[in-house]
């Protein structure tokens, strides 16, 4: 009996020491292998906001030009951190968008608000860097002075300042929000038109 | 003498007193996985009981989906269980997708299976990596998160975010695969799976390893049953249940896999080995089931239409996902409005909480550890 405990003794430490060898193997041929970490942030080949894929949702970005006031980011926003005032101009009939905030602090990050956008005014950047020392600088204010919310024109942009914004987001919702959406837009285009 | 409510008694043998001891471990424990309280009552380094104390990661997640709606709610069920989202982004989807009758398009099927599994073995992953970690070997644990890493650009890639997810919707997924992603995920498939290897090489069957895990913190069959155990728990006991396999959804009746059991190779049956062995070959079946959806994957959309006011007709419906953490219940009650009446979730590491307390009687407190790793308990989805 106290013979096949010491056998067992000295048979667990040779197995113990022979499957340590083992698993070393594997470590130490991790010497030979290309490194797999990164020197985030300072050493970093390449800024890692441009390798990152075109779906990724970061820190979210309107652009004003081609806003329209639809209000339907605000609607889809299960947290309500977008605030939109869009009253009404009582001379010139037209909407005014005078408060366009987006609580970055809030923000979740979801992208249902980006999928709704029928111009894809709001959208998703690659910036994902946000800290701040307060919670009232983390509130994105976009609406510097009041603007005209974008009306979309049936025989195509035409202005050489918003046409290019205009693209870019109708690139955005076809690559990002297809398929649901496309076919609102030419809905509503088809009805814009008649 | 009382303390946390519980009774403490005090021993005198020979003049010397001796008495049991009350020991708290966590909320903020390294080794519990998230903010749990295990109350330990130790004689010497001897467990007694290991009562679980929970209740400290309530987000109140099923009331919150009563005031945002249908489409709302699919971000928060993101955090249901963090670290295998996509099966709860497939559970909201499909209960409400049956209590809506709205049918997903065959390659939306195809797009949530092929992320779920993903999903599935990124949280395996994770889940033996924290596993070996808290036994004390830390190599494993940043292979295993290298790999992880690796499944997150993946998923990155397909939707957006490395762990809230909210890829799927009502009615299919938001976005279709991205142009080449087929063979990006079968080249990351073809270097992964050797790793397994390799893997089980370096800790697996290392001596140390097993015997801190073998024979301890054994769960029987019939134990399993009778504390509703579900998924990789249940299956170490050496029941052969899965719900892909025994009530298919999705698309899972047409595909080929196993459903890897316990073996009781190095112990008993149902030890914290067979746990950690039934995740290990898990990830296998999970590959396997990967690339049998790239191959027959069909072309169509990948979403259905579906009103962005959802008003399902009143009524109830139950369906149950195979989360990576086992069966997940998702029960969701309608009363005719844009709004759900009630939503009721069923986790499998809620399950797993209530077996600690049976089977840590007579572990030593270091086996705890060992025994809450192996069942893979999630904090945030035990609470919710």
């Amino acid at each position: 009996m106290a013979k096949n405990d010491i056998a067992r003794y000295f048979k667990n430490i040779k197995d113990a020491v022979a499957t340590i060898f083992e698993g070393m193997t594997v470590t130490c041929s991790h010497f030979v292998r290309k490194p797999y970490t990164i020197q985030y942030p300072d050493r970093v080949p390449v800024r890692i906001q441009d390798t990152l894929p075109f779906r990724y949702r970061g820190i979210l970005e309107v652009d004003l030009e081609i806003c329209t006031g639809c209000l339907a980011c605000e609607r889809a926003c299960p947290i309500d951190c977008i605030v939109i005032d869009a009253p009404k101009d009582q001379k010139t009939k037209e909407m005014l968008l005078t408060r366009f905030d987006i609580d970055i602090a809030k923000c979740m990050y979801c992208g249902l608000c980006s999928e709704v956008c029928p111009t894809g005014s709001i959208h998703h950047t690659t910036e994902f860097e946000g800290a701040d020392f307060s919670l009232e600088s983390m509130i994105r204010r976009f609406v510097k002075a009041p603007v005209v919310a974008y009306k979309a024109k049936k025989e195509g942009e035409t202005d050489p300042v918003v046409a290019p914004i205009l693209e870019r987001g109708m690139r955005y919702i076809q690559e990002f929000a297809e398929p649901a959406d496309m076919k609102k837009l030419k809905a509503e285009q088809k009805s814009a038109a008649a | 003498m009382s303390l946390a409510g519980y009774e403490v008694e005090v021993q005198r043998d020979g003049g010397l007193t001796t008495e049991e001891m009350t020991l708290n471990m966590g909320p903020q424990h390294p080794s519990t996985h998230g903010v749990l309280r295990f109350i330990v009552k130790a004689d010497g380094e001897v467990m007694r009981t290991a009562i679980p104390d929970i209740g400290y990661l309530h987000r109140s997640i099923e009331k919150i989906s009563e005031k945002v709606g249908y489409h709302g709610f699919m971000p928060y069920t993101d955090r249901v269980d963090y670290v295998s989202a996509m099966q709860c982004n497939q559970g909201w989807g499909m209960v409400c997708e049956r209590i809506a009758n709205i049918e997903v398009p065959r390659r939306g099927e195809f797009c949530r299976v092929i992320a779920c599994e993903l999903g599935r073995i990124a949280s395996h992953l994770l889940a033996v990596g924290a596993m070996v970690q808290d036994i004390g070997a830390y190599t494993p644990f940043l292979h295993a998160l290298r790999e992880r890493e690796k499944i997150n650009n993946l998923l990155e890639e397909l939707c957006g975010a490395r762990l809230t997810f909210n890829y799927m919707r009502i009615g299919g997924v938001a976005w279709d695969l991205p142009t080449g992603y087929p063979e990006t995920v079968t080249a990351f498939l073809d270097q992964f799976d050797p790793l397994i290897d390799e893997y089980h090489d370096l800790i697996s069957y290392n001596k140390v390893y097993v015997e801190r895990l073998a024979s301890v913190g054994v769960v029987s069959k019939e134990e399993a049953i009778n504390y509703n155990l579900v998924g990789p728990n249940l299956r170490a006991s050496g029941f052969k249940y899965d719900v892909r396999r025994d009530e298919p959804y999705s698309i899972y009746s047409e595909l080929e896999f196993d459903v890897p059991v316990g073996t009781g190779e190095v112990g008993t049956l149902g030890d914290c080995f067979d746990r950690y062995m039934v995740r290990m070959k898990e990830m296998r079946e999970s590959c396997k089931i990967v690339r049998q959806c790239l191959n027959m994957m069909p072309p169509g959309p990948v979403l259905a239409k579906v009103a962005r006011k959802l008003k399902p007709p009143s009524g109830d419906a139950y369906i149950r996902v195979e989360g990576s953490r086992g069966d997940m219940g998702w029960y969701v009650v309608s009363d005719g409005s844009e709004f759900p009446y009630r939503t009721k979730i069923r986790t499998g590491s809620f399950a797993a909480m209530s077996i600690v307390d049976k089977v840590s009687r007579g572990l030593m407190i270091a086996d705890l550890i060992a025994l809450i790793a192996s069942f893979d308990v999630v904090a945030p989805e035990v609470d919710r």
